[in-house]
Order: C-alpha cells, then sequence, then structure tokens
C-alpha cells in the first residue's frame, strides 16, 4: 500500500471506523473456519465413542476412548482390503494416466495441423461425457477383455478418464517449449523418444504435478464407478467399501467414523504438506475449462 | 554410427502421432466405444437382463420428454445450482476479498476453506449426516443457542427441509472452489489500477464495483460453468445423506438417483422397474443438454468478458 492511498483510506474512514472493520473481517472469517473445522472435529470425537456413548453423550469427550473403533473398522469394515486397493488404483492410475496425457500433449503441439486441433477437442470433450452413460457398455468391454473382478476394472477406465483434464492442462504447457532447444537435441542426433523422456518431461513438471494432484483426488474419492464396477471388497475402493459395510452396521457411528477418517487422513496430509501445489494444480483445470 | 536419418514427408506430418497412439486406445475403449454402444442400446428396449432387445428407434427419447420424474429431477438439479451459483458469488467472493488484503493467519486460513474441496463426497455426506441428525447431531442444538430454535427440524427426513440441507452441504463442500479462484483472479489485479482510481478520488466501494469487478470476469466464467457441470452431476451426496431413492418421498431426487435407480436398480427398488436403455436414453439427454448448456454459457459470459 502506497502513502497516497493510506491517506485517502484515512481521511474517508475514522480510525474507530478501521478498527470495527478490521475485528468484523476477523470475525467473518473466524466464522467461516469454525464452519469447517466443527463438523470435522465432532467426526474425530465421535470416531472414538462406542455406540451406548454416542446416544447419552453426543457432544461431549467420550468417557472411554474406543481405539478399538479403528483396530475393527480395519478388520470388519474391510479396511485391510480397500485402503491397499485404494492406494493400488489411485497410485497406477495417476502414474499412467499423467504419462499418457503428457505424450499426447506433446505430439498435439508439435504439430499446427487440423487433425491436432480436432484430436484436442475430442479428447477434451470426454469431460462432458456423464459416466451413467458409458458404465454398462463399459462393464461389457471390460469383461470382453477379462478385466472385471480385478483392479485393472478400475484402473482401466480411471486411466482413460483422467487423459481429458491432462490434455487440458498440458497442451498449452506443451506448446510453449522452446522449439529451438527440441530441434538442437534433434540436430545432435537423439531420437523422438529420448527428446521427449529426456528434455520435454522434465521442462513440464509443474504441469505434471498439477495434473497428478488434479486426477489423484478424483480417483481417490471417487464413488460411483466402483459402485457399479466394484462389487466385493476385494476390488474396492475406501468410498464404496465404507457405503457397503453400513447396511450392516447402520448404528455403529464409531465405527463408520473411523472407517471416514482413514479414507480421508492420506489426501489430508498430503494436502497439509503441499498447500499450495493442491490449490493452483486443482484450479489450473477449471480456470482453464 | 547412427546419422539422424532424413525424416520422410510422412513422418514429419504425421510422426508425432505415435505419441497420441497409447493414450488414443484407452479413450477409445473406454469412452468412445462404451458412449457409441450407448448410442445404440438407447434405441432399444433392453431391460439390462437377458436377451430379450427389439429396436425402438427414438421412443425412449420422446417417452422422456413426457416423462415428469425426469423434470422433477431436473428441477432439483436446478434449484442446486442456482443455489450455489448465488452462494459462490456472495458469500464466497466475499471471502476472497478478506484473504486478498491479506489478513494475520492469512495462510491459515486459506488451507482450512480449501480442506473440504479434497474430501470425498462420501465423508462429507457422512460427516453431515451426523452434524444434522436431530438426536446427535450438532445444528439443531445450535440453532436454539442462537435463539433460532424455529429453524431446528428434521433435516433429513422432512419434505421442505431435505433439499435446502443437501445444498447446504453442497456449499460447504464446494466453497474452497470459489475462494482460491476468485483470490487468484483478485491476486492479478495490477496495483496501479487501484491507486489510479483512488487517486481519482474513487472510494473503495466504487473501486471494487468499478475497478475490480470487472477484472474478475474470467474468473467468474470459470466457476460459473464448474458449479454447473458440479451441480448437474449431483449422486453421491444425495446417494449417502438421503440415499437413492431421493428421500423423504423424492424430495431429494435428482438426474443422478434418477439415472441410477432406471438403469441399475439400486437399493429397495424392485428390478421389474428397471430399464436399462431409458436409463442410457436419460444419460445422454443429460449429456447434450449439459453440452449445450455449457457451450452457451461460455459464449455469453465470455461476451461479456469482452465488453467489460
Amino acid at each position: 500500500m502506497t502513502q497516497t492511498q493510506t491517506r485517502q483510506l484515512q481521511r474517508s474512514q475514522s480510525d474507530l471506523g478501521i478498527l470495527m472493520g478490521k475485528t468484523a473481517r476477523t470475525l467473518v472469517l473466524l466464522v467461516a473456519s469454525i464452519w469447517v473445522l466443527a463438523p470435522l472435529i465432532l467426526m474425530i470425537i465421535a470416531s472414538f465413542k462406542s455406540v451406548p456413548e454416542f446416544f447419552m453423550n453426543p457432544f461431549g469427550l467420550p468417557d472411554e476412548w474406543m481405539f478399538s473403533n479403528y483396530s475393527r473398522a480395519w478388520t470388519d469394515a474391510n479396511l485391510s482390503l480397500t485402503l491397499p486397493n485404494t492406494i493400488i488404483v489411485t497410485t497406477v492410475a495417476v502414474l499412467v494416466s499423467t504419462l499418457l496425457s503428457s505424450m499426447i500433449a506433446y505430439g498435439l503441439s508439435r504439430k499446427k495441423k487440423k487433425y491436432a486441433m480436432g484430436l484436442y477437442t475430442l479428447f477434451v470433450s470426454g469431460l462432458l461425457v456423464p459416466v451413467q452413460a458409458i458404465i454398462l457398455p463399459l462393464f461389457i468391454v471390460l469383461k470382453a477383455i477379462g478385466f472385471f473382478g480385478t483392479l485393472m476394472a478400475l484402473i482401466f477406465p480411471y486411466i482413460a478418464m483422467g487423459l481429458p483434464l491432462g490434455v487440458l492442462v498440458l497442451t498449452p504447457i506443451a506448446s510453449a517449449l522452446p522449439h529451438e532447444l527440441i530441434q538442437a537435441a534433434r540436430m545432435d542426433g537423439a531420437s523422438e523418444w529420448q527428446i521427449f523422456s529426456r528434455i520435454v518431461l522434465p521442462l513440464m513438471k509443474p504441469g505434471l504435478i498439477s495434473v497428478s494432484i488434479l486426477n489423484g483426488v478424483w480417483m481417490w474419492n471417487e464413488f460411483f464407478i466402483p459402485l457399479i464396477l466394484a462389487f466385493k471388497p476385494e476390488v474396492q475402493t475406501m468410498p464404496v467399501g465404507i457405503v457397503s459395510f453400513i447396511g450392516a452396521y447402520s448404528t455403529e457411528w464409531g465405527l463408520v467414523f473411523s472407517s471416514v477418517i482413514v479414507s480421508t487422513l492420506p489426501v489430508v496430509i498430503a494436502y497439509l504438506f503441499m498447500t499450495r501445489q493442491f490449490q493452483s494444480g486443482l484450479t489450473a483445470g477449471a480456470v482453464k475449462g | 554410427m547412427s546419422h539422424p536419418k532424413p525424416q520422410s514427408s510422412f513422418s514429419s506430418t504425421y510422426g508425432h502421432l505415435w505419441f497420441v497412439l497409447p493414450g488414443f486406445a484407452f479413450f477409445l475403449a473406454v469412452m468412445l466405444i462404451p458412449l457409441i454402444l450407448a448410442v445404440g442400446i438407447s434405441m432399444t428396449n433392453w431391460t439390462g437382463f437377458g436377451n430379450d432387445l427389439q429396436f425402438v428407434g427414438l421412443d425412449n427419447y420422446t417417452e422422456l420428454l413426457s416423462y415428469w420424474p425426469f423434470y422433477r429431477a431436473a428441477m432439483h438439479n436446478a434449484i442446486i445450482f442456482l443455489a450455489i451459483l448465488l452462494f459462490q458469488h456472495t458469500v464466497g467472493l466475499y471471502l476472497a476479498v478478506l484473504l486478498n488484503e491479506k489478513p494475520r493467519f492469512m495462510q491459515f486460513y486459506r488451507t482450512v476453506l480449501f480442506l473440504p474441496v479434497i474430501m470425498s463426497l462420501v465423508a462429507t455426506g457422512f460427516i453431515w449426516t451426523l452434524m444434522l441428525s436431530p438426536n446427535i447431531g450438532l445444528i439443531n442444538p445450535l440453532l436454539q443457542t442462537l435463539g433460532l430454535g424455529f429453524l431446528a427440524g428434521n433435516w433429513l427426513s422432512d419434505p421442505d427441509l431435505a433439499l435446502p440441507a443437501i445444498i447446504f452441504v453442497t456449499a460447504w463442500n464446494s466453497m474452497g472452489w470459489a475462494i482460491i479462484i476468485y483470490l487468484s483472479g483478485l491476486q492479478n489485479i495490477p496495483e496501479e489500477l487501484k491507486q489510479a482510481a483512488a487517486m481519482d478520488g474513487a472510494n473503495t466501494r466504487q473501486i471494487f464495483w468499478r475497478v475490480v469487478f470487472p477484472q474478475l470476469s474470467p474468473a467468474f466464467t470459470a466457476l460459473t460453468v464448474l458449479t454447473f457441470i458440479g451441480t448437474f452431476r449431483t449422486f453421491d451426496v444425495v446417494y449417502v445423506l438421503t440415499g437413492p431413492l431421493g428421500a423423504p418421498n423424492f424430495a431429494t431426487d435428482v438426474v443422478g438417483t434418477l439415472i441410477y435407480r432406471t438403469a441399475f436398480g439400486g437399493s429397495s427398488f424392485s428390478s421389474a422397474d428397471i430399464r436399462f436403455a431409458f436409463g442410457l436414453a436419460m444419460a445422454l439427454m443429460l449429456m447434450l443438454v449439459m453440452a449445450g448448456f455449457c457451450y452457451l454459457l461460455i459464449r455469453v459470459l465470455r461476451s461479456r468478458e469482452i465488453e467489460a
């Protein structure tokens, strides 16, 4: 803020007004933060309560901390199966999908031909395809390839469904890469693949991180696709695993919330470590669209 | 010794297609082929079981045009969309403006307010099932303490309150988008622009509405389109909070849950009512309407950006 601006502000408002305005603003931010945090804190406390205590003492701290809710979530709610599944599915799908979209982006960006624009539009319009329309035909395709009933039944579609966002974010980045650098490498006798893996990929690193976060978050949290395609705990990811075991344990809120916390915690920890990358990465896709 | 191969005209024109091919194969198998299959099946009367099917042309689509549960569900989506839109462009924008003034603990507020965005809608749904519960939830006692006891109610089982509850939970989950998108828009506005307006004697309010707000048009467009796509895809929140039937009495039924029940059955729905082909027609209709709407939305909003 410059001197003139500050002076102007002081002229138009009294000191008291500024102070009150400031307090009011802090209050608004505090209320918004509490609105976000209070349910989360209540959930954490709830995850340590026994069933009777849940109804007798819904808001206070538990008299007895039921750590067993977590060990039972691990076995009864099948987290021992669905947590590793979620990690495998998300990791493999994110890595392959990001690599493939960076290849597409590079391939499309090198040519200013009509087909490049057409392909780009085709990939990006994949964002509009409702998953309900393609999921049962997809089921037929997966059965035909023999992926049904394995983790590939989720990994395979996730890879393809990650491409539209990847292409959307990465193509402009690939187009902006310095042409001379690639030409120079070609002169030196580098193969096209070497140019891509040694020069293009490292230069696109910030974009690759954005795309990985963008796709990783939805793949980790996805509910509808595994609801239809993964019918047993052995191949389910956590969100659908939790929903499907609840039918049998509907009043065991402690168990429900300990599973929800286990399913949420890894993403939250990653987010807290890389807040900036998550925020810019997630909005990168939104703003470009 | 290997020399760089002289490139043939074919490889210089199409050579880089090798980079596109592997991704395209996935895209073809998962998106394009199923989509074509879906269009084909939507023109039959297949229920999803057995081999009993006949080509019925566009019958499913014409039936859909007079199928009132579809309109009811679409209306609920539209209500959610408008309510969230209003929320994002007022509360979301205001919070972004507050954060842009760089208050103390800004990093903390930013981190906290964006947090729900990374959480799954399933987790969000369970958290709010607890919060809104009339027996063990926090919301009703809180309203009573604030002297707003008349607002307390059976949020998820009262037909008048259930849809507002869904909107409330969606707002909680998506507020972070508005804040971050508007905040990055605000941070891109050159300080000189505001200073120049201040020199000319504009007050804070005038500076915001005449100088700052027009500059936020791209953020407004992005957020509106994002909200549109997100709210018309609503499924998880309704599934967890009020179930696949859009309880109570379909008061929270959205197009997503309607398609799910029609095409796949879903719990407490008799298999005799499953009409897979009709469900597909619904999903494809939704896709067409959404694509058309997005196109219009972007057209209108972008032209406004240029004028501003």
